[in-house]
């Protein structure tokens, strides 16, 4: 008897929706989640050289546009700067910090650099209390060279363990870097 | 390769006529004679006439004449029905040759709604079909409708893991088979390689796979087939009977039960009804060495059906509604290349799980219901009207493995991928009686289908519309039947998308003429040839037109090209068809060509995206050639003892550019040997099969298109045995399907998770049907007898 309420009563809902209307199509939707831009800022811990920021946008998300910015890292040789890391979904108005919430589920994320053909030494500075997370890093420039810094944000939901090799992939972009 | 089918042929033909030659020499008796009308004494072609103990089946030809030979000596039940005319049985005993004519009684009342789209199909001729039917339909249970059609020659799978399973004929697959459900073009998201027919098998009497194009008769699409899911007919006896099927496996832990109950009203001569649902569930399923994370599914289906018919109307009502949550294996979703060259060189996937019924994300949801109402009117002397108008609902919701990280939108909880279709179908045929060398059926057509999305952008809303005509004209003159038949059909399609949130509204119209003509020769009551040459065209998808974006699934940007032109078909396929009493032979060498061929071409440079570089596709348009054979034959080694074989190789080409196509099944090599048991009073239709698969390595396909090479060769064991128990009135029928035995590794190369995870393990499965009467009402025997001539 229940299973025949249920049945009868799936059925008069069923019957009600008829949504062939795409004559009046709805603007594409605000309730997806994009992360459209990554930043990172550089500052000489010395204080010696100015604030620098290397930035990717891609604002329509994957596909479609190409991105819109693709910088270069410019580093000074023999620097130590302090890296911080900001991503944004640009597709909201305004702009959805979504690097407040990898912040907030930092026992889920870690951040990982690979450099290649440049001599920089990256350590993350940041914890999730067990693990580093990588918002925050040191970047130990040495000589100079021109080569590219690959950054990557795993997510590792309930396997983190230090390492990047569990989860899957939020971000990964390779930048271009010359150090002067 | 034409030498190569000619040496199958002249070996098969060999073959057969050495066992022809052997067969017992006691078992040479014939029964035939003539069936005629009852009213008019005329003959009535295309009764069909079965022999319960042996099944087997004939037609009765265009002078009434049906035949049977190489019967052994014995009592015999022969059923003869007509869809129009009271079914009836007769009893024989057979000694010596025996001639017994039947007069076979003409009413308008039978002419049920069902019954009528049988009779239909069963006018099909020149086409090249095969049916799954009884024992072999019963032993597909418990998998889904993908899957159960890979029992049929030439049928293979296009899988997304275990849990999504989509048919491919002769190569082809989603828009370019059609799928008719209970006579209704099943509209959904078929373009999807992983959007799976939303169809639940249990509602099926019989799956019929008619190849090669058939746009003709069926509309625009079908180009390599069309797949028939038919239901039984109503019960013709009032009362009320019921059955219920149930299915365990241990891969999986799966269980479902499926439940049908359906009657003939006493009171109200011509109304019948039938109720019917099925309930499944599975948790992960297991490769030979782990668990597959998160491939749970959950089904509940149910459908109703109720039909009424007088003397020259015939009214029937169908609705139905499929619901599944299908668990996606989690290992599968990858977030760029990086995690892909990962999971292609991991040695186990690299998210590992015990069992559990859990359904986590990712995981699809799917609902799909269907309206159906037919009516009939019967015209007695000239012929007969029917009017089908169908509404279908399809439902896809997509969610992504991962949440949002933004709270607010978590908590909202929506599927990344949104799509609803809704889909209005009318189609008015006449066709006419057919007792004249001459028989005809002219339709027209209309289709009014709308979609929306939400979320990710993958398909942009759209109104598709469309109107066809047709016609078809059949000729028969003793042992030859010829059918030709035109169709033109048109298509407007109405585009809304929005590009930097402006409105773009570009519109599509196509429209084409398809043809078909076909043959079939009966050179004996055994042998008969049939060939058939068709065009067929195919409009371009929402999908093909104007996809641009990340395909999470397939870790690839493909891109819609707008000014894709129709695909144009020309197909040609034969068959040679020996039915004999115990052995069958049948050839079926094909010839597809496709000229702008839609086809998914990579294409530098890569798309970067914030995730990495990902390599990007274009639909573009080539020519392509699908050549290929299909040879099924079984031979009685024995007499309880069968060996059946079933081959099937395909070449596709790309014309263009001078390459194989991506994507399509290896050759296979099917054998089976199958044992009957003598039937007794208690146990009966007892059978013991093993069947050995093999499949061999595709080794054609293009170079550089594909992250990793084509899985190897493999072979599996699998083991079926069934059996009916009759106690008193009772019959039960058991099953059980051992598939993979031997718990064999392998991966194929049309599932497309196999750059993840092995395939599934060894799957025992257990099946019970239990048909049941409900009521019935006191017998009026008079009635009954009626029908006993």
């Amino acid at each position: 008897m229940t299973i025949l309420t249920f049945i009868t009563g799936h059925f008069l809902l069923s019957c009600k929706r008829d949504d062939d209307k795409p004559q009046k199509p709805q603007l594409p939707s605000n309730d997806m989640e994009v992360i459209t831009t990554m930043t990172l800022t550089f500052t000489d811990i010395s204080g010696m050289q100015p604030l620098t920021t290397a930035t990717f946008r891609d604002p329509d998300g994957d596909g479609g546009n190409p991105p819109t910015e693709f910088d270069t890292i410019f580093l000074q040789h023999n620097t130590t700067y302090n890296t911080s890391i900001v991503l944004l979904d640009e597709t909201k108005i305004p702009a959805d910090t979504i690097s407040n919430e990898v912040f907030d589920e930092s026992a889920d994320h870690l951040f990982c650099f690979t450099t290649s053909g440049t001599d920089i030494e990256i350590v993350r500075t940041d914890t999730d209390g067990i693990y580093e997370v990588g918002l925050q890093s040191e970047w130990a420039v040495g000589l100079a060279g021109n080569g590219t810094v690959q950054v990557t944000l795993r997510h590792q939901p309930g396997i983190k363990d230090g390492t990047c090799a569990p989860g899957e992939t939020d971000v990964e972009v390779s930048f271009k870097t010359v150090i002067q | 390769m034409t030498g190569k089918f000619h040496v199958a042929f002249s070996i098969a033909l060999g073959v057969l006529c050495n066992i022809a030659l052997c067969q017992e020499s006691h078992c040479h008796l014939k029964i035939d004679g003539t069936i005629r009308d009852l009213e008019n004494n005329l003959p009535v072609s295309y009764v069909n006439i079965s022999i319960e103990e042996v099944s087997r089946i004939v037609s009765s030809d265009s002078s009434g004449r049906y035949h049977f030979d190489n019967l052994c000596p014995g009592n015999y039940t022969l059923h003869y029905q007509r869809i129009g005319f009271v079914t009836g049985t007769l009893s024989i005993t057979l000694n010596e040759d025996q001639t017994s004519d039947i007069e076979i009684l003409f009413d308008p009342g039978l002419f049920k709604s069902v019954d009528i789209v049988a009779y239909k199909y069963e006018e099909r001729t020149a086409t090249i079909e095969s049916s799954l039917i009884g024992k072999d339909l019963a032993a597909t249970q418990g998998v889904s409708l993908g899957e159960g059609l890979k029992k049929i020659t030439g049928i293979t799978s296009l899988n997304t893991g275990s849990g999504i399973s989509k048919p491919v004929i002769h190569g082809l697959h989603s828009n370019r088979i059609l799928i008719l459900n209970n006579g209704v073009r099943q509209e959904g998201q078929q373009w999807g390689s992983e959007h799976a027919p939303e169809i639940d098998p249990f509602i099926a009497g019989k799956l019929t796979v008619i190849k090669g194009a058939s746009t003709v008769r069926y509309g625009a699409d079908a180009i390599a087939g069309v797949i028939l899911v038919e239901p039984k007919g109503f019960p013709k006896n009032p009362g009320i009977t019921s059955e219920v099927n149930a299915v365990g496996m241990s891969n999986g832990l799966q269980g479902m039960v499926s439940a049908v109950a359906e009657g003939t009203s006493q009171k109200i001569s011509g109304l019948s009804g039938r109720v019917q649902g099925t309930l499944k569930r599975s948790g992960n399923v297991s490769s030979p060495r782990y668990y597959l994370k998160n491939t749970g599914s959950e089904e509940c289906n149910y459908s109703f059906s109720a039909a009424y018919s007088e003397k020259r109307i015939g009214i029937e009502i169908f609705y139905s509604q499929f619901n599944t949550r299908i668990g996606i294996f989690s290992a599968s979703h990858i977030g760029n290349l990086t995690d892909l060259q990962r999971a292609l060189t991991a040695e186990v996937p690299l998210e590992q799980a015990g069992f559990s019924y859990t359904i986590d994300k990712p995981y699809q949801m799917i609902e799909h219901e269907l309206f159906k109402t037919e009516v009939n009117f019967h015209a007695r002397e000239n012929g007969r009207f029917s009017l089908v108008y169908a509404r279908q609902y399809n439902l896809r919701n997509e969610y992504d493995k991962h949440k949002a990280l933004n709270d607010s939108i978590a908590s909202l909880n929506l599927p990344e991928l949104h799509l609803e279709i809704t889909t209005h179908t009318i189609d008015l045929t006449w066709e006419q009686k057919n007792r004249v060398p001459f028989q005809s059926q002219l339709g027209v057509t209309g289709m009014k289908q709308g979609n929306t999305y939400e979320g990710r952008f993958f398909i942009p809303n759209f109104l598709n519309e469309g109107i066809g005509a047709f016609g078809i004209s059949k000729w028969q003159k003793d042992k030859l039947q010829v059918e030709a038949g035109a169709r033109y059909e048109l298509r407007h399609l109405q585009i809304y998308r929005y590009k930097q949130n402006a409105l773009l509204m570009p519109e599509h119209i196509y429209n084409n003429l398809s043809g078909s003509v076909g043959a079939t020769y009966k050179l004996n009551e055994n042998l008969a040839l049939t060939a058939n040459a068709a065009s067929a065209w195919r409009p371009p998808q929402a999908s093909e037109l104007y996809s641009n974006g990340l395909h999470h699934g397939a870790a690839a940007v493909e891109i819609g090209d707008e000014d894709l032109l129709p695909e144009k078909a020309w197909c040609f396929i034969g068959s040679l068809n020996y039915q004999g009493n115990q052995n069958s032979l049948e050839v079926s060498p094909y010839f597809n060509y496709i000229r702008d061929f839609i086809n998914l071409t990579p294409q530098l440079p890569p798309t970067l995206t914030i995730r990495g570089a990902f390599p990007t596709f274009y639909y573009k348009q080539v020519n392509a050639s699908f050549k290929g054979i299909d040879v099924s034959f079984s031979l009685s080694i024995f007499e309880y003892l069968q060996i059946k074989t079933r081959t099937s190789i395909l070449r596709a080409v790309n014309e263009t550019t001078h390459e194989y196509l991506i994507q399509m099944p290896a050759d296979k090599y099917e054998t089976t040997l199958e044992h009957k048991w003598k039937d007794r009073k208690h146990i009966r239709e007892t059978f013991l099969s093993a069947t050995l698969l093999y499949t061999n390595k595709q080794w054609r396909v293009p170079a550089d298109s594909d992250f990793a090479s084509p899985p190897q060769a493999y072979t599996l064991l699998s083991v079926n045995v069934s059996t009916q128990l009759h106690i008193g009135k009772q019959v039960i029928e058991l099953g059980m399907t051992i598939s993979n035995l031997l718990n064999t590794t392998y991966r194929d190369y049309m599932n497309r998770f196999r750059y993840y995870t092995d395939d599934m393990g060894r799957n025992i499965s257990i099946r019970i049907k239990i048909p049941m009467v409900l009521y019935l009402p006191k017998t009026n025997e008079s009635e009954h007898q009626k029908n006993q001539p």
